[in-house]
């Protein structure tokens, strides 16, 4: 297809080696200014003000991910959990959060899980499962048996009755122990014989006036005196043995008694403390059974009752310690995992929980076992486990942004673990994944029954990442719901749009938006989609604008916001983002990265690349420069050989070689070596997009046309010569607009861009201001030929009949040139023998 | 010493702690540290070796009987030496441990000689305030060797005693008040006890008669004024019965019982039984 020069001032190609060519007989036709943006007319709206609008709660044009929601929310399985996808601050979050809200409102309110001692295995705490809003009171419950028998009990063992029957056992031991040993001590005492303690037990010895006998006056004593005194002392030592023996029998029995009559006068009044909590609770079998077991612990260690805590005794200012903290009671103490419908003492709205995780790591998602330093080692208690999300949304739903657990260790396994046991299991991380370390006393808490929906949020590839890499993920999120990133623009959209601007407005508080601001939005919502035919609704980024503009308007005093503060909003965006492409722009200013915006070089193109800097991007002219010789059929991808080149790009120059061996080489070998650059690039090159200015430096090379050093190029193409659409296409033109205008506008300059990115074209209004006016140029191309027209201001050519392309067009000097290179290439081979290819000169 | 130092407005005494064969109380070397403490006195501990043991010891035919009654050992005065110094040792170390952390002067020595001899001899030595602790807790059906104790050391000025059921407890100091011109004397003691741990004091006004008891509030209420940290408890009118004062004490939860030796709580000659049986805090008797 020809192409026509616009402008008058059209540069007149300038000869090459080849001698005469053959110039391009009209104008290629550049994009009119309105081609350029598609703006709203603001008086298409209907309205004066965002006021007159009805706020959109929802969101617009996401139908298919909205009904995905809601098949997930109802359907009843349990492995049917929701990844939801798409791009972030699009709103994914509170469209979900909107729609599981009257789900959940609905919906039964789940039971609430509380863990209380295990009696008969401490390390085993029991789960208990009490309807809904009752855990706390039975925690409560608890304190208050607790409170009650910490009065009650003291005084019933400080009683006249108790203190009568209890030292009635032990005088009847003491008084057993001491009287036989004092007896025996009297019979000794009878028979001149002494007993005296010794640091390790009881010694005799013959006694005289109540002072032991000396040994040496005892051996003169006669011999039958002696032996009498020795059979009365081994007598009396075994009866002194028999006594010591008894003891500790009857010690355990007085203990024995003891206990009884503790556990006598406890069990009354513990007995009644738990009447009432028992009561209450009679309906739920398992507390039932736990507050049995735990009236038995009590009587059984009424002990705890009767003495001061630890605390207690250290405390400086001594004062009871409250009986939720002293841990004398501890095992006693309910420890509430989930309390659903009861908020400070209130009944609260029913339905079931939308719990949002923002950190979901290991312990907040699955609770933890938390620890507490002890006379240097780590204990813990049932008291001790903490809930995670997942017992706060057990019963509803669950909201996790996936890349978050992803990154969290352990986080994603151990969801996955409760999802598919169906129930949430508190352990260490360290003890799931069997690599523990330290060892501390640690628990094995009662599983919960988990039933819930999770609700995953993502970008697409992550969504892919799990789908390929993760085989359990399948399994376990099999809803998708994926969110578009844009929307197709009409006249109803626009108005959607409109009112999701109204709602922003209203939620936030802000001043009405008139209908130039809401249009202004609206065409940076194509900007934001890259596509004029589409609109961006990533709500995130179109809130931020909308509370920008109020701020601006509020600055300017204004009472509505408008086209003006959406502007500057816009602006100030950019400015605030923008130093690096003004550093950009001052190196190609200074001259310190090289690029022409006039004149005509032969090998040396503008090509553009886009720079992303978070939510900014710009474009930015580069240089690709192209030489060619005789060599042995290939092209050198500098970029490439110093691995700064990515594999687009590798991609995209071998494709050029497609291209040229398709077109030029078809009966002869193709006996050329060229070498491709990005000038002054000193990171990595990645993308196809300057496929097609790198063929063009090459054909220029071939050639020996130069090009038209005051445009740009931008574009992928393919081996047949087709030229592709490519991303970033507005940032591009712009990037090459402002180095333009930087150095003056002189109607020559322009882009040219893939045809088929016209649709995506949302530029700025200064750029499409300076078309408007001449000053700047846009050109559409579909094919090499179009491209190397305008660039050169030659005819492409196209073969003939006779299998040759015309005499002076570009084709027909790069034909030659391949031809001329492989006939000097056959020379070399018959003159020498060998590869003399690569010994020869190069030339451009 | 205590009371007679209280009385005099001096600041210093001693505190002899007799220890011997039987394993020291814990509680008995605690509440000697205390009295130290509070008096700013210091402790001389005196293990008395008893001269007897070594005379047993002598005996060929005499047998060791352990405390579980289970073994018999052959014993020699080498043997008693070893096992005596060992015991020094150890109950030297529990004092030495609790005088430390309390800042408390302590001498210790061993002496071989009769236990009673032992203890005048070093409380003679050491003059006139000395109060005596016994480190082995009483059990004695009858008073009569605290009396004996007191008449064969006529320097001392108290006692310090355990009973078999004593252990570190914290409480009021309490004062047992059987004559009311004894009460200033000894509030000024239990103030000082006091000063260790900031205990409040309560006075238990125990008399044999309504009469009596009602004439005794009055003066303890002149002496007290009007002293937050003190409080006046009545015992049941006890006429006599040993069992009911221990009782009043008991429920009192004293952390300290100083009390008046001979008087209607420890009779000279009366069973001391039923204040052992109940009483877990030390008793500071008084002469």
């Amino acid at each position: 297809m020809a192409l026509f020069f616009k402008r008058a001032q059209y540069d007149a190609p300038a000869p090459g080696a080849n001698g005469q060519v053959t110039t391009v007989a009209a104008r290629p036709q550049p994009l009119e200014a309105s081609e350029l943006r598609r703006a709203v007319d603001p008086a298409t709206l209907g309205f004066k003000t965002t006021d007159e609008l009805h706020p959109i709660t929802g969101l617009i044009g996401q139908d298919r991910a909205l009904k995905a929601i809601q098949f997930g929310v109802n359907i009843k399985s349990h492995d049917f959990n929701i990844f939801v996808l798409g791009p972030p601050a699009s709103g994914k979050t509170t469209a979900v959060k909107a729609h599981l809200g009257p789900k959940a409102a609905e919906a039964p309110t789940p039971a609430d899980w509380v863990y209380v001692y295990n009696f008969d295995n401490p390390n085993r705490p029991h789960a208990l499962k009490l309807p809904h809003g009752r855990a706390k009171e039975l925690a409560s419950g608890m304190v208050g048996v607790l409170d009650e028998l910490r009065s009650v009990l003291p005084a019933l063992f400080e009683s006249e009755d108790y203190q009568v029957r209890r030292r009635a056992i032990d005088e009847q031991f003491r008084s057993g122990q001491e009287e036989a040993l004092e007896a025996l001590n009297r019979k000794a005492q009878s028979q001149n014989i002494a007993i005296l303690r010794t640091p390790t037990g009881f010694t005799m010895a013959p006694m005289h006036e109540g002072k032991v006998v000396k040994p040496e006056v005892f051996n003169a004593l006669p011999e039958a005196m002696r032996k009498d005194v020795e059979n009365k002392i081994e007598t009396l030592q075994k009866e002194l043995e028999s006594i010591l023996e008894r003891m500790p029998k009857a010690d355990k029995k007085r203990r024995a008694e003891l206990s009884e009559l503790n556990e006598e006068v406890a069990k009354h009044a513990v007995d009644a403390s738990l009447d009432e909590l028992i009561a209450a609770f009679s309906d739920v079998a398992q507390v039932s059974d736990y507050l049995a077991a735990a009236g038995r612990d009590l009587t059984r260690n009424v002990g705890l009752f009767l003495m001061s805590g630890e605390e207690e005794q250290n405390a400086i200012v001594r004062q009871p310690v409250d009986t939720a903290r002293d841990a004398r009671f501890r095992r006693y103490l309910v420890n509430v995992m989930v309390s659903n419908g009861v908020s400070g003492g209130v009944r609260a709205q029913g339905g079931a929980p939308v719990v949002e995780e923002l950190n979901p790591t290991y312990g907040n998602l699955i609770g933890r076992i938390e620890h507490i330093a002890q006379m240097g080692t780590l204990v813990t208690d049932f008291l001790l486990i903490k809930p995670g999300a997942l017992h706060a949304a057990n019963g509803g739903y669950l909201l996790i942004d996936a890349r978050k657990l992803l990154l969290s260790p352990f986080a994603w396994e151990a969801l996955k673990r409760a999802l598919k046991a169906r129930e949430i299991h508190v352990e260490q991380p360290s003890e799931a994944t069997g690599f523990s370390m330290i060892s501390t006393q640690s628990l094995d808490p009662d599983p919960i029954p988990l039933e819930l929906r999770v609700v995953l949020f993502g970008d697409r590839e992550l969504y892919y990442m799990l789908s390929a890499y993760d085989p359990d993920f399948a399994g376990l999120f099999k809803v998708q719901a994926d969110f578009d990133d844009t929307i197709a623009r009409s006249g109803e959209n626009d108005n959607a749009y409109a009112r999701v601007i109204a709602s922003i407005v209203k939620e936030h508080g802000l001043k009405p938006f008139d209908a130039s601001g809401v249009a202004r939005i609206i065409d940076e919502g194509a900007r934001l989609a890259d596509d004029r035919e589409k609109l961006s609704i990533e709500i995130g980024r179109i809130a931020d604008i909308v509370r920008e503009a109020d701020y601006w308007s509020s600055q300017a005093k204004r009472k509505l916001t408008t086209k003006q503060d959406v502007a500057r909003a816009i602006d100030e965006q950019i400015q605030r983002a923008d130093r690096l492409r003004d550093r950009a722009q001052e190196t190609i200013a200074r001259g310190l990265v090289l690029v022409d915006t006039e004149g005509a070089r032969v090998g040396q193109i503008n090509a553009l690349s886009v720079i992303q800097l978070g939510t900014f991007s710009f474009g930015r002219p580069s240089r690709i420069t192209a030489r060619v010789r005789v060599g042995a059929g290939r092209v050198m991808d500098i970029e490439r050989e110093a691995k700064l080149g990515g594999p687009l790009h590798t991609k995209g120059v071998m494709i050029l070689w497609g291209f040229l061996a398709g077109r030029y080489a078809l009966d002869v070998p193709l006996s050329l070596a060229a070498t491709l650059v990005f000038e002054q690039s000193y990171g990595g090159v990645d993308g196809d997009s300057a496929s097609a200015a790198e063929l063009f430096a090459l054909l220029s090379a071939l050639s020996e046309q130069p090009i038209r050093q005051s445009l740009a190029v931008t574009g992928s193409v393919n081996q047949l010569g087709e030229i592709q659409a490519i991303g970033g296409v507005n940032e591009k033109i712009e990037g090459f607009f402002d180095v333009c205008r930087q150095r003056g506008l002189n109607e020559q300059q322009g882009v040219l861009i893939p045809k088929s990115n016209v649709q995506h074209l949302m530029l700025r209004e200064d750029v499409v201001e300076a078309v408007r006016h001449g000053q700047f140029a846009i050109y559409p191309i579909s094919t090499i030929d179009e491209g190397i027209e305008i660039l050169t201001g030659v005819k492409a050519g196209e073969r003939g009949p006779e299998g040759r392309f015309p005499g002076g067009t570009i084709n027909r000097l790069v034909e030659d040139k391949v031809r001329s290179f492989a006939e000097r290439v056959r020379g070399f081979s018959k003159g020498q023998g060998g590869n003399a290819a690569d010994n020869s000169g190069g030339t451009q | 010493m205590i009371a007679h130092v209280a009385r005099s407005g001096e600041d210093r005494g001693r505190v002899v702690l007799q220890l011997g064969s039987v394993n020291p109380s814990a509680a008995a070397l605690e509440a000697a540290v205390r009295v130290a403490r509070a008096f700013q006195s210091e402790i001389e501990s005196l293990f008395v070796e008893d001269a007897q043991l070594f005379d047993c010891a002598a005996y060929t035919f005499v047998r060791e009987v352990s405390l579980t009654g289970r073994q018999r050992r052959v014993m020699s005065p080498a043997g008693m030496t070893r096992d005596l110094r060992h015991a020094a040792q150890a109950a030297r170390r529990q004092l030495e441990a609790l005088a430390r952390r309390a800042e408390v002067p302590l001498r210790s020595r061993v002496v071989r000689d009769e236990p009673l001899r032992a203890l005048a001899i070093a409380c003679a030595e050491s003059g006139p305030w000395n109060v005596v602790a016994l480190a082995e807790p009483f059990t004695a059906g009858n008073a009569s060797p605290l009396k004996q104790l007191l008449i064969e050391i006529p320097g001392t000025t108290g006692l310090i005693l355990v009973g078999p059921k004593s252990r570190p407890v914290r409480g009021p100091i309490v004062v047992a008040v059987e004559d009311s011109e004894r009460l200033p004397a000894l509030l000024r003691a239990a103030g000082r006890l006091a000063t260790v741990d900031g205990a409040d004091i309560v006075l238990l006004l125990i008399a044999t008669d309504e009469e009596r008891l009602a004439r005794m509030d009055g003066e303890a209420r002149l002496v007290v004024d009007a002293r937050e940290d003190v409080r006046i408890a009545h015992a049941e009118v006890a006429r006599g019965e040993a069992a009911v004062i221990a009782e009043a004490l008991r429920r009192l939860r004293g952390g300290f019982v100083i009390c008046q030796f001979g008087g209607l709580t420890v009779p000279e000659e009366g069973d001391l039984r039923p204040l052992a049986s109940v009483l877990e805090s030390p008793l500071f008797l008084v002469r």
